[in-house]
């Protein structure tokens, strides 16, 4: 092998590097269960810079085989008129104009003449961006305790019935004008969070008292959300008046108006600030709390939080409620901000979470970056399909394509060996220190955990648990990781130390 | 390693206790109500066993009927195929979760190649390849074979991330969904202009002459839609494949012990390759079954009309712990769930809306999966491995 630093690279760490690979949940889940979740973590534990760079590369070859598929499609496509001709063969799509519609319409073509900021299509792009960031965060600390919760959608969705429904049900209560929106905006959202949250923590319970894989329950449950949702709008909250399938609408002050977009695009400020506030909030929480540190750890090694005194089960639970809660407050903010009741042909925006956390490296910082990436994209597809006649289906195979691609952070390393060598076999040396030689740097993170919950090893540089540490040069790049100051002030960080171990 | 396979042992037959106590609570239960429904038959507990029991009778009487069956192993060709291909893939060690979007993509261009080739069965000449001789072929099966060529290179594609680069399987699965799921709507948005093709037709019904004239299960089994012919056969054969061949006992091998296969002188990646094509080619027969096989388009709003319907095939093969057999009765049960609430609606008694009884399958699944608890699942499954030589 060339290169130790590879997850489970090394034939020899099968059984015997990873301390007690079974038993990982409390039911006792085989290893391979430890071997993938152990996998999807250490995607989440590469250096920050290292992170970011595969992330941009992931994007910036997504975009490229995206044009690909953008010319192919454009030579089998008919069209009156080419838009593009090379060497005589006629294509229906330019991808390059494809691109600059995409990126440019989604903040309202900045280069035009007129360009104000606030415009129809920034807001949209915003809007898109914020009701992102609630479900990437949703995925974001399901995976930080090394659940997959692809249930975030169905989280969503019962949500968001839950807020139009409480919010329709106080009106009658509540005081007119601006006073009533301080009723029944927060009713709204803490109605949002707590249905989200119970139907969260279904899956979590699952998962650490029966042992069902949450990534099929989770699959399930957004199947059965979906319907259910759709039989109560229907037979118990519709909206007499209307013949679609919606509940009646929410009263105006109880609505996130987009009082600084007045063109439109259903953007409200407030959410955004709530996004945000909610973003830095789940930080601070993973990385500043004993909740956080508890979460975590059982996210890498179950079995040594469980050896720390960590209620794993309770934690997994807490956690997967914790993830549903935020995917319901996304719910909440999207009835709240966008149709003012809910209708059922609910966006996808739940999966869509998926993609934001992934790229984000499971970051909840990151994830505002990745949600505004996606929200351009949800945002200039619209803008596509009206100026390129290339079907606004074409983002949903970038979305799937960016996945691909940061999900071979490999592909990226051997493209980068044979350019530059990076000074990753210091790195590898450094981490490796007091293990095994079978043993992977990237184990070495997992073991941080345990370590960490355990007094005392100073030699363990604590870069697995903790994606803040600032030991690279580089971090200041990625947003908040190489300027949080939190690593050491982590009260249940131990004895071990956060950066610092290879300088 | 001893201590900790006893601990795993210990925390097994505890699980097992509990899954025991638990089963006896809801076997109490149930006799509990029993006696509460002869009892008291007009109190509300009382009427729910009533309305209950007719429920599971009238179930029972519709289950029972060809048509139901027929349906429900129409209804099955899809999962048990994704479910036949996922058994090939994990137990060689790489869990492929992204089953739904081979269904996707070969769905789609099975439509697709048969609707360029020129509407209804036309019969299309293919050139000579080499030895070969020219094939006469209406176009609809060259559709068909297009479309598990078509979900075969998306699992290439899967398995090349997977193995050559070490993707994290579950995500690169998930990616692999994903693209499907963007990819054929938009393909069909390109050709026809909406998400949903044109119609092409279907691929009829084989009868097997002598078997179809057996009595009860001769017209159910026998006389069906070629894809359904072709999940009975492949079921028997991927048990035989899996249990009784060199090739089985490879994939079995990588996926439990790849050092011990590597060690005699078998490559894993090579057989790690050779099931995750499996499952693709599998898929794509499935997936091809579905939209040629069943409805004769392409449906692709939302999630398509494949629907879900590879995530509940990964459940079945749990549900059958990998087992061919088991996987095909589980994928039978989840079909005919669905094809049985169809049915039950159209009684007046059981005039619940139609999306809740749509939810019964789903909710099987979930019930399923915490009864039958842990699967055992290969020990090397989700692990990337790297022979020591280079």
């Amino acid at each position: 092998m060339s290169d130790p630093g590879d997850p489970g690279s090394n034939p020899g760490d099968g059984p015997d590097a990873a301390p007690a690979p079974d038993g990982g949940s409390p039911e006792g889940s085989g290893p391979p269960d430890e071997g993938w979740r152990g996998r999807l973590y250490r995607l989440a534990t590469t250096s920050p810079l290292e992170r970011l760079l595969i992330s941009v590369a992931a994007l910036v070859l997504s975009i490229l085989v995206g044009a690909v598929i953008v010319l192919v499609s454009g030579w089998l496509a008919t069209c009156r008129e080419a838009a593009l001709v090379v060497f005589d063969v006629g294509f229906c799509y330019d991808p390059i104009q494809v691109y600059t519609r995409l990126f440019l319409g989604a903040f309202g073509d900045p280069f035009a003449g007129g360009w104000g900021p606030l415009n129809f299509a920034t807001g949209l792009t915003f809007k898109e961006t914020t009701l992102l960031v609630f479900t990437g965060l949703s995925v974001v600390v399901a995976f930080r305790a090394g659940l997959f919760n692809i249930g975030t959608q169905g989280q969503l969705v019962f949500g968001a019935l839950a807020s139009a429904v409480a919010v329709l049900y106080i009106e009658p209560f509540a005081p007119a004008g601006l006073a009533g929106s301080f009723v029944l905006i927060p009713v709204a959202l803490v109605a949002g969070a707590v249905v989200g949250g119970i139907y969260g923590a279904i899956p979590g319970a699952l998962k650490a008292y029966a042992d069902a894989n949450e990534v099929i329950t989770t699959i399930m449950l957004n199947f059965i959300a979906i319907k259910v949702a759709f039989v109560l709008t229907a037979e118990v909250f519709k909206d007499p008046n209307r013949q679609a399938v919606q509940t009646r609408p929410i009263p105006e002050n109880a609505r996130l108006s987009p009082v600084v977009f007045p063109d439109g695009g259903d953007f409200s400020l407030v959410a955004l600030v709530l996004a945000v506030a909610l973003a830095v909030g789940v930080f601070y929480l993973l990385w500043n709390t004993r909740f956080g540190f508890d979460l975590r750890t059982g996210g890498i090694q179950p079995e040594a939080a469980t050896y720390g005194g960590v209620n794993a089960p309770r934690t997994m639970v807490a956690a997967m409620t914790l993830s549903g809660a935020l995917g319901g407050v996304g719910g909440a903010v999207w009835v709240l901000m966008v149709h003012g009741r809910y209708v059922t042909d609910v966006p996808a925006l739940g999966f869509d979470g998926i993609t934001v956390s992934i790229l984000a490296g499971n970051h909840p910082l990151g994830a505002g970056l990745a949600a505004l990436l996606f929200g351009v994209l949800k945002s200039g597809s619209l803008q596509i399909e009206s100026a390129t006649a290339v079907p606004r289906q074409l983002v949903g195979v970038l979305r799937g394509l960016v996945i691909l691609f940061v999900a071979m952070p490999e592909f990226f390393r051997m493209i980068g060996r044979r350019t530059v060598v990076p000074d990753r076999d210091r790195r590898v040396a450094a981490t490796d220190g007091g293990r095994s030689p079978g043993a992977t740097a990237d184990e070495d993170g997992d073991e941080n955990g345990f370590d960490a919950t355990g007094p005392g090893d100073g030699t363990d540089p604590g870069d697995g648990t903790d994606p803040g540490d600032g030991t690279d040069p580089g971090d200041g790049t990625d947003p908040g990781d190489g300027t949080d100051p939190g690593d050491g002030a982590d009260p249940a960080d131990g004895g071990a130390p956060g950066g610092g171990r290879d300088e | 390693m001893s201590s900790a396979t006893d601990v795993r042992r210990a925390v097994g037959d505890w699980a097992d206790t509990k899954r025991r106590i638990a089963g006896l609570a809801v076997l109490a239960a149930v006799v509990l109500w029993a006696l509460v429904g002869v009892v008291l038959p007009s109190s509300a507990v009382g009427g729910a066993f009533w309305w209950t029991l007719g429920l599971t009778a009238d179930a029972v009487r519709i289950g029972t009927r060809e048509s139901t069956i027929r349906a429900a192993l129409r209804l099955s060709v899809p999962i048990g195929f994704a479910a036949l291909g996922g058994i090939f893939a994990e137990k060689s060690g790489v869990i492929n979760i992204g089953l739904e979007g081979l269904l996707i993509i070969s769905a789609f261009t099975g439509v697709l190649v048969t609707d360029l080739l020129g509407p209804g069965t036309g019969w299309l000449l293919v050139p000579a390849i080499g030895p070969l001789p020219a094939i006469a072929m209406p176009s609809i099966w060259i559709g068909f074979l297009a479309a598990v060529l078509a979900s075969t290179l998306l699992a290439l594609l899967f398995a090349v991330v997977c193995i050559e680069f070490r993707a994290d399987q579950i995500i690169a699965g998930l990616a692999v969904w994903l693209i499907a799921l963007g990819l054929a709507p938009f393909a069909s948005r390109v050709v026809y202009g909406t998400v949903n093709s044109d119609g092409v037709g279907t691929l009829g019904t084989w009868t097997v002459p002598g078997l179809s004239a057996l009595p009860v299960v001769g017209p159910i089994l026998f006389q069906a839609a070629p894809t359904v012919l072709m999940l009975l056969v492949a079921v028997p054969a991927s048990w035989y494949l899996l249990n009784r061949t060199t090739f089985g006992r490879w994939v079995r091998a990588s996926g439990e012990n790849p050092k011990a296969l590597d060690t005699a002188g078998v490559s894993v990646h090579r057989v790690r390759y050779a099931g995750v094509l499996l499952s693709g080619v599998l898929s794509g027969i499935g997936g091809a079954g579905l939209s040629l096989g069943h409805v004769g388009l392409f449906i692709g709003n939302g999630q398509t009309m494949v629907n879900g319907k590879g995530f509940i095939a990964i459940t079945a093969y749990l549900f059958g712990n990998y087992n061919p057999f088991g996987a095909f009765g589980a994928s039978v049960l989840f079909a005919g769930l669905d094809a049985l609430q169809i049915r039950l609606q159209q009684l007046p008694a059981y005039d619940i809306p139609e999306s809740l009884v749509q939810t019964i399958p789903f909710v099987t699944v979930i019930v399923a999966l915490v009864l039958v608890g842990r699967t055992r699942l290969p020990a090397a499954a989700g692990e990337h491995y790297e022979s020591g030589e280079e």
